[in-house]
């Protein structure tokens, strides 16, 4: 009796196990599928094109995927540096007493909910920016600043892990030797943590491709491709959340389907290279 | 009462009333600890798990500072001044007195650049200089054969013996004075230990020496003189033949004859 | 100047340029949170727990029926989100430890982690809402679920692991049967732990927002039926703040603080569960 509620058990994980597998590739598949009628209509086009215009039932993507990356390379430049310095902060220069409230608290505003992150931008962000460089304040560099803001504490806590990987004697050993704290942090630490923290970048770029409330309050959704980072733009998750409810043609669905496969290569893709490549985690049992 | 040998020739290093407390703790972790240093000889500290050798170690160059609130008073002496006042420059001091720890601690950076890594800290530039004095160290740590043909190689593919030569060489290439040793050789296998025993009594000559060791062997193998410790206190320091033969203490008998710990 | 006074001056200059945007950082984040607290206590009321939407300008709107909402779809998606990822989590611990098969699963959830949600919901929209032809609850519980899925299954997976193995030999060792093994004596060792990955899995479903635009879509009434569009706080608070109405707005910057307070509370309880088993 017992055997057999063994076995059942057991095949029951598998196939739940297995069914995971089979999940993501149903996705793929089924986004795929509904992106054909876009694909058969303008074949690559789709990404070179810089018109969209649903009431034409013309649909090029190259806006978005233009706001997508200048806005995702804008929180990165702006996100980079500081979530450097905290790690730095955090790691080396912070006292017992104030390294764990500090570092704890980061790690709970990575938790906040970006739609959080949005409405703050919208309501207090957008007005500095108008202010600051006229027009209406909703903008590519409104996204930009917003989205680097959001995707910092998740940055700087992994940062900050990587860094504390350095085992404390390796450490030890560049002190003893007369080396100040900056000579450790770029002699040693940086070098010792290279791969983990470089990691963390691309998975925090991956993240913030793909992000869509902290930017869709403050974008504009206008698919246009403008040099003035000041000027409303949109992206591809901000394309699709606008749209994907009052999309009315086959083809408008289908093109919002394309972007969201598109999203979905690009994202898996930058989370691949960070995590195969930079941050291999430990085969299981080693 | 503690028994400390007169030492009449020149010291190093004199301790005078040390006290350390760790961040945290209650009591002091080392108490009131006198302790004379030979200059150009070796002193090993002996001790049971826990008296506070790796503690007084890391006092010499002042490694505790790195972490707040450790407490500490008293004196340490060398060349002619207290290390432990506050305007001491632990820069210059930590190239005076180098350290070698427990474990091989290879930068992850290449063989050649591990040992110039002093040096370039002290501002030695030019090529040739470095390149002198990283082969002198090199071979007077007794790796120069091994590591010659591939200076430029990661210093992690060198095995935990060779690193542990490496580390030594990284910290005899600034010329230190004094060299800090705790247990360097715990990590390594008998023929790695022999290997760098030989070597820490050939440095001899230039630089005065002090190294904490679990294995007694080891201390009456390699040691002029020889310190016991137990709870934080020196109970003995006496030329290492007469401790290990005729110890003046009995608590220092009784550790070394097995009969505790 | 020696070259060590230049390191000693480039030192200090890197510690106070860490510093200051270790302050700017934290200054930013500070600055959001007060908004956050001070927004939303002001918004407060007992209206909120008591009133349905209501049409702007009357301020007699509350937030019932999307608190109402988001529990009956983060409640259905994890009803079914929990017990199938700590299904397939045990798996891969118990049974595939180190198969390549695991392993698959194991990389390609740690991908989905992080994949856009956004995705998920256009997925959804494809399997469920078109079919059906309607914008549902169910819909919006079924594109949580996906995304809560990877989260249960590797921390189940990772606090398996965790249980030493000798736990599981001396059960063994009384001949009991594998699966009363996994079930009474892994799952005990490992409950701490389980319990952590199933409060950060329902905080982090918690707060998506984009999946659930077109899933779920809205409702500005109460509606307990799963197979309509329903609200949710975080939809709601997307539409009620990007509108013109001052009193919608306040209600969105309420539904963003009792969300955020929802989901803090559900991380540091998870923390502290983790802290008591490692003091243990
Ligand atoms: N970082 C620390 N914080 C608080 N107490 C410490 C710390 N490091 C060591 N101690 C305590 O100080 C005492 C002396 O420790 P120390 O490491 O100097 O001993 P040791 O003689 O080197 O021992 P071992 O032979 O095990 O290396 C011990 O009681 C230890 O518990
Ligand atoms: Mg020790």
């Amino acid at each position: 009796m017992s055997s057999i509620i063994d076995k059942i058990f057991a095949n029951a994980t598998k196939f739940i196990a297995i069914g995971v597998l089979l999940l993501v590739a149903w996705i793929f598949s089924v986004l795929f599928e509904h992106s054909l009628k876009s694909i058969e209509a303008f074949g690559f086009s789709f990404l070179t094109e810089t018109k969209w215009a649903p009431n034409l039932e013309k649909f090029g993507a190259l806006p978005a995927i233009y706001g997508s990356v200048v806005s995702t390379f804008l929180a990165m430049i702006l996100a980079v540096p500081i979530a450097i310095g905290i790690a730095i902060f955090l790691s080396e220069i912070a006292h017992a007493k104030i390294k764990t409230p500090v570092g704890v608290s980061i790690e709970l505003l990575a938790a906040i909910p970006s739609v959080v992150y949005g409405m703050w931008g919208l309501f207090y962000f957008v007005p500095i920016i108008r202010d600051m460089f006229g027009g209406i304040g909703i903008s590519m560099l409104t996204a930009g600043i917003v989205l680097s803001i959001m995707i910092l504490p998740f940055m700087a806590a992994v940062t900050r892990d990587a860094m504390n990987t350095t085992p404390d004697i390796l450490k030890e050993s560049a002190y003893a030797l007369g080396g100040t704290k900056w000579d450790v942090i770029k002699d040693i630490i940086i070098p010792y943590a290279k791969a983990g923290i470089i990691g963390s970048f691309i998975l925090a770029l991956g993240r913030a491709i793909g992000e869509t409330m902290a930017v869709t309050f403050v974008m504009g959704n206008v698919h246009k491709i403008s040099t003035d980072l000041t000027q409303p733009a949109t992206s591809i998750p901000v394309t699709l959340a606008n749209e994907f409810a009052e999309a009315d043609s086959e083809l408008y669905f289908s093109s919002l389907f394309e972007l969201s496969l598109l999203l979905l290569v690009i994202s898996f893709t930058i989370i691949s290279i960070a995590k195969f490549y930079f941050l291999r985690r430990k085969r299981t049992g080693q | 009462m503690a028994t400390i040998v007169d030492i009449t020739e020149e010291q190093a290093l004199k301790v005078k009333n040390f006290e350390f407390t760790y961040a945290g703790s209650d009591e002091p972790n080392i108490k009131k600890l006198t302790m004379p240093i030979a200059k150009h000889s070796i002193t090993a500290l002996i001790g049971p798990s826990g008296c506070g050798k790796t503690t007084l170690l890391r006092s010499f160059n002042r490694m505790h500072d790195l972490y707040p609130a450790n407490r500490y008073s008293g004196e340490i002496i060398f060349k002619d001044r207290n290390i432990l006042t506050k305007n001491e420059d632990l820069i210059k001091l930590r190239t005076q007195i180098g350290m070698i720890f427990q474990k091989p601690t290879a930068f992850p950076m290449s063989i050649f650049d591990n040992v110039a890594y002093g040096l370039r800290l002290q501002g030695v530039k030019n090529k040739t200089e470095l390149q002198d004095r990283v082969e002198k160290a090199l071979q007077d740590a007794a790796i120069w054969q091994e590591a010659k043909d591939r200076l430029k190689h990661d210093a992690n593919g060198l095995s935990g013996g060779q690193q542990q030569r490496l580390c030594i060489a990284r910290a005899i290439a600034v010329e230190p004075e004094v060299l800090l040793f705790d247990e360097p050789t715990s990590a390594l296998d008998p023929i790695s230990t022999a290997g760098i025993e030989e070597l820490i009594v050939g440095l001899k000559e230039r630089v005065s020496i002090i190294i904490v060791t679990h294995n007694m062997q080891q201390a009456a193998r390699v040691s002029d003189y020889t310190g016991f410790m137990y709870l934080g206190e020196l109970v003995e320091l006496s030329p290492t033949e007469e401790l290990f033969v005729t110890p003046k203490e009995r608590l220092t008998e009784e550790y070394i004859t097995g009969k505790f710990g | 100047m020696t070259y060590t006074q230049k390191r000693v001056i480039a030192n200090s200059i890197v510690m106070a340029l860490s510093t200051l945007s270790a302050l700017i950082g934290i200054g930013f984040l500070l600055w959001i949170l007060s908004i956050l607290i001070i927004n939303g206590v002001d918004a407060l009321s007992m209206t909120i727990f008591l009133e349905e939407g209501a049409p702007p300008g009357n301020e007699s709107g509350g937030l019932k029926h999307a608190l109402i909402g988001q529990l009956m779809l983060v409640g259905y998606a994890s009803a079914f989100g929990v017990p199938l990822g700590i299904m397939a989590g045990t798996y891969l611990s118990e049974y595939g430890l180190k198969s390549k098969l695991s392993e698959t699963i194991r990389d390609i959830s740690d991908i989905m982690m992080s994949a856009p949600s956004i995705v998920i919901g256009a997925f959804v929209y494809a399997i469920v809402v078109a079919p059906s032809g309607q914008f549902s609850g169910w819909a919006g519980s079924i594109a949580l679920m996906i995304i809560m899925l990877p989260i249960i299954l590797r921390t189940t997976d990772d606090m398996l692991q965790l249980v030493p193995s000798t736990l599981r030999e001396a059960a063994f060792a009384l001949g009991t049967p594998k699966y009363k093994v996994i079930t009474q004596v892994v799952y005990r060792g490992a409950k701490a732990g389980i319990l952590t990955g199933v409060m950060l899995g329902v905080a982090r479903v918690a707060g998506e927002t984009a999946p659930l635009l077109f899933t779920s879509f809205n409702d500005n009434f109460l509606n307990t039926d799963m197979s309509q569009p329903m609200a949710s706080l975080t939809v709601t608070m997307y539409n009620y703040a990007t509108s013109p109405y001052e009193d919608w707005q306040k209600l969105g910057w309420a539904a963003a603080f009792i969300l955020s307070m929802f989901i803090l509370t559900l991380n540091i309880l998870g923390r502290l569960f983790l802290l008591k088993r490692k003091g243990k």
